[in-house]
C-alpha cells in the first residue's frame, strides 16, 4: 500500500481502515482536486479469512458450515449455492419441499438485509429517524427467522441434499402477519424515499451509472439493475424453487443512488409477494435425498441471487471427501469496481452515500483476521469525519 | 435449441478463431481452452458482440504429478479461468501457465473492473498480470511475506504442519 501523491496538486484524502459507522473495515484513498473526487482506490483484507483455503482440508459436510459463516447476514444464500453445486456433482435433486423451502429462507433473508441496508444508507446520509424505524421494523423479519430455525442469523437450514427442518402450518400463518404488517411500513418508506424533499436531493442525480458502464464494471444484484441492466439469477437461471415460484425483476432506468432505493425497497415488496405465493401452494414431499459422502469428481459453477447480487461458487472435486478447489465470488466484490470508478467527478461529501449504496459487505470477499497497526496520521478520515463532513456540506 | 444452447452457440462461434478445443461440462456451460496469446483477441471478441459480461477469474493449482522412474519430469501449472455469464449459459475461457513463466496479460484495458480479480490472481497464485493498473496487496496482510501463495497446493497452513509433526 502506497501514499505516495502522484502529482503536485493532489489531496489524497484516505479513510479507514477502522471507521466506527461503517460497521466493517475497508480503506479508501480519494485523490481530490478541491472538494470534487479525481481518483479513488479500494484496499480490502482486514478480515480475510483463509476460507478458500480452509475449504481444501474439510469434508464435505464440514465445508457446509463453514460456507454459511462466509457471511453474517446472507449465510443461507451462501450454503445454498454450495449444497446446490455440491448436488449437481453427485448427480441428486433435493425434494420439491426443501427447495421451496430453501427459497423461503433465501426471501425472509433478503427482507432483512434489505430492511438493513435500508438503515446503513439513510443513516450515512443523516437521515437518523428512517434508519432507526427501518431497523425496528426488520426485528420483524428476525423474530421469524428465529422462530423458524432457532436463530437470528445463521439460520442453517441446508443440508447436501435437502434441509433440516419443516415449515408447519401455524409458523406460516405467524409469518403471514408479520409480512401484512411489513408489506405497510415499505409503502411508508417508499412514500417516504420518493417524496422526501431533502432524502431526493442527497440521492437524485447522485452517482448515476448507465446501463452501457454497469455491464462493462460488471455491477450486479440491485446495484445493476438499478441501471437498467436487467438481470437476477433467480429469473436467468432459476435454482431452489423459483422455476415453480417465481419472482418479477425489479429495474429502474435512472442508475443512481434514488433507482438503488426504490429497486431495493420494490424487490422487498416483490419477496413478500412471492413468500404468501410459497405458503398458499407449498408442495408435500420429503424434505432430504440420500447423497454419498464422496463426491465424484468434476466440476461445476453454481450460481444464486444473493441480497446484493450474483453470488458465484466454482467447486472442483476429485472424488474423494474433500473438495479440490472452491472458489467464491461475492457480489459486493463486482460492485467495489463501480464504486471506484463512479467516485471520481463527484463531491467528497457524497462517498459516504455512494460507498453505501451498492450495500458494501465486507467479510463477503474478504474471508484471514488481521489486526491493523494503530495509524497516528492527522490527515486520516474516519469514516465518522467524512460522514459529519458531508452531513455539514449539506446542511 | 433453448435459448441457452443458442447464446452457448453464439460464443463459440465467436470464440472458434482463437480456440484450442471446447468442452462442455454441463448443458449451461462451455470451456473454451486458449493460449495465452489468444486471451486478449478472445475476450474482446466477446466484448465487441456484447457476450454477457465477465463473473470471476478463477484460479486453481495443478501440481506436476509425482514422476515415475524414467520418466521426464513435467513442471507445475496454474490453470486460470475467465469466466463470462449471460443469463444462465456460463463460458469459461480456461489458459494454463507454467509455474517458471506465470504470466498472464492484464486485461484492464477491455474490462476495467478486472483489476480485482487480477491482483488476487497475483497474491493467492503468483500469476502476474502483466499491464494490470495497481499491484498494491489487495486481500493479503501488508506482512505477508513475499513469494508465498497460499492458494497453491505446495503451501501448507502452519497449523497443519505441527499437527503432522506430533503424528496427527
Amino acid at each position: 500500500m502506497t501514499f505516495e501523491p502522484q502529482g503536485e496538486n493532489r489531496f489524497i484524502v484516505p479513510i479507514g481502515p477502522q471507521h466506527p459507522a461503517l460497521k466493517e473495515p475497508g480503506h479508501f484513498e480519494f485523490v481530490v482536486d478541491g472538494e470534487i473526487v479525481t481518483g479513488a482506490s479500494v484496499r480490502l483484507g482486514y478480515v480475510h479469512r483463509g476460507i478458500e483455503k480452509g475449504a481444501e482440508d474439510r469434508t464435505w459436510t464440514q465445508n457446509l458450515y463453514l460456507m454459511e459463516r462466509i457471511c453474517g447476514i446472507c449465510s443461507h444464500i451462501h450454503a445454498t449455492a454450495f449444497v446446490q453445486g455440491v448436488e449437481k456433482l453427485a448427480g441428486v435433486e433435493a425434494p420439491p419441499r426443501a427447495r421451496a423451502i430453501r427459497e423461503i429462507f433465501a426471501e425472509l433473508e433478503r427482507i432483512h438485509s434489505h430492511m438493513l441496508w435500508l438503515g446503513v444508507a439513510a443513516h450515512e446520509g443523516g437521515f437518523d429517524a428512517l434508519f432507526m424505524y427501518s431497523w425496528r421494523d426488520r426485528e420483524v423479519v428476525m423474530d421469524m427467522l428465529e422462530m423458524l430455525s432457532g436463530n437470528r442469523v445463521h439460520y442453517s437450514a441446508n443440508l447436501i441434499g435437502g434441509v433440516k427442518y419443516d415449515i408447519p402450518l401455524e409458523m406460516m400463518d405467524k409469518i403471514r402477519e408479520g409480512l401484512n404488517y411489513l408489506e405497510e411500513r415499505l409503502l411508508h418508506y417508499l412514500d417516504v424515499v420518493n417524496n422526501d424533499e431533502t432524502f431526493i436531493g442527497r440521492t437524485r442525480g447522485i452517482g448515476t451509472m448507465t446501463r452501457e458502464q454497469a455491464q462493462l464494471l460488471g455491477a450486479v444484484g440491485p446495484t445493476a439493475r438499478a441501471s437498467n441492466f436487467a438481470y437476477d439469477v433467480r429469473v436467468d437461471a432459476p435454482y431452489a424453487a423459483y422455476a415453480e415460484f417465481p419472482v418479477e425483476m425489479v429495474v429502474a432506468k435512472e442508475g443512481d443512488l434514488h433507482a438503488r432505493f426504490v429497486v431495493r425497497i420494490l424487490e422487498t415488496m416483490e419477496s413478500i409477494r412471492v413468500l404468501r405465493r410459497i405458503f398458499d401452494n407449498m408442495p408435500e414431499s420429503e424434505l432430504v435425498t440420500r447423497v454419498p459422502r464422496r463426491i465424484p469428481a468434476g466440476e461445476t459453477i453454481s450460481r444464486v441471487e444473493a441480497p446484493r447480487g450474483e453470488l458465484f461458487y466454482f467447486i472442483a472435486s476429485n472424488g474423494g471427501e474433500k473438495p479440490e478447489r472452491v472458489k467464491v465470488r461475492t457480489p459486493s466484490l463486482c460492485n467495489w469496481g463501480t464504486v471506484i470508478t463512479l467516485a471520481v467527478g463527484h463531491k467528497l461529501a457524497d462517498m459516504p452515500m455512494i460507498l453505501a449504496g451498492i450495500d458494501p459487505c465486507f467479510s463477503c470477499n474478504d474471508r484471514l483476521v488481521m489486526v491493523k497497526r494503530n495509524r497516528q496520521d492527522p490527515q486520516v478520515w474516519t469514516w465518522a469525519d467524512l460522514r459529519n463532513y458531508g452531513i455539514e456540506y449539506y446542511r | 435449441m433453448s435459448a441457452t444452447e443458442q447464446i452457448l452457440q453464439n460464443a463459440q462461434n465467436l470464440l472458434q478463431p482463437f480456440a484450442q478445443s471446447f468442452n462442455s461440462p454441463e448443458p449451461n456451460r462451455l470451456d473454451v481452452f486458449l493460449r495465452r496469446e489468444n486471451l486478449l483477441p478472445a475476450i474482446k471478441a466477446l466484448i465487441e458482440a456484447r457476450w454477457g459480461y465477465l463473473s470471476t477469474i478463477t484460479g486453481i493449482d495443478r501440481p506436476a504429478a509425482t514422476v515415475e522412474a524414467g520418466q521426464t519430469p513435467v513442471e507445475g501449472e496454474i490453470e486460470v479461468l475467465y469466466s463470462f455469464c449471460s443469463g444462465a449459459a456460463v463460458v469459461s475461457l480456461r489458459v494454463r501457465v507454467p509455474y517458471s513463466d506465470a504470466v498472464l496479460p492484464s486485461i484492464c484495458p477491455l474490462i476495467p473492473s478486472a483489476t480485482l480479480g487480477e491482483r488476487e490472481l497475483m497474491e493467492m497464485f503468483g500469476v502476474r498480470a502483466e499491464g494490470t493498473p495497481d499491484t498494491s496487496r489487495l486481500i493479503l496482510a501488508d506482512s505477508w511475506p513475499e513469494g508465498v501463495y497460499p492458494l497453491r497446493k505446495s503451501f501448507v497452513p502452519p497449523a497443519r504442519v505441527s499437527g503432522a509433526a506430533e503424528g496427527g
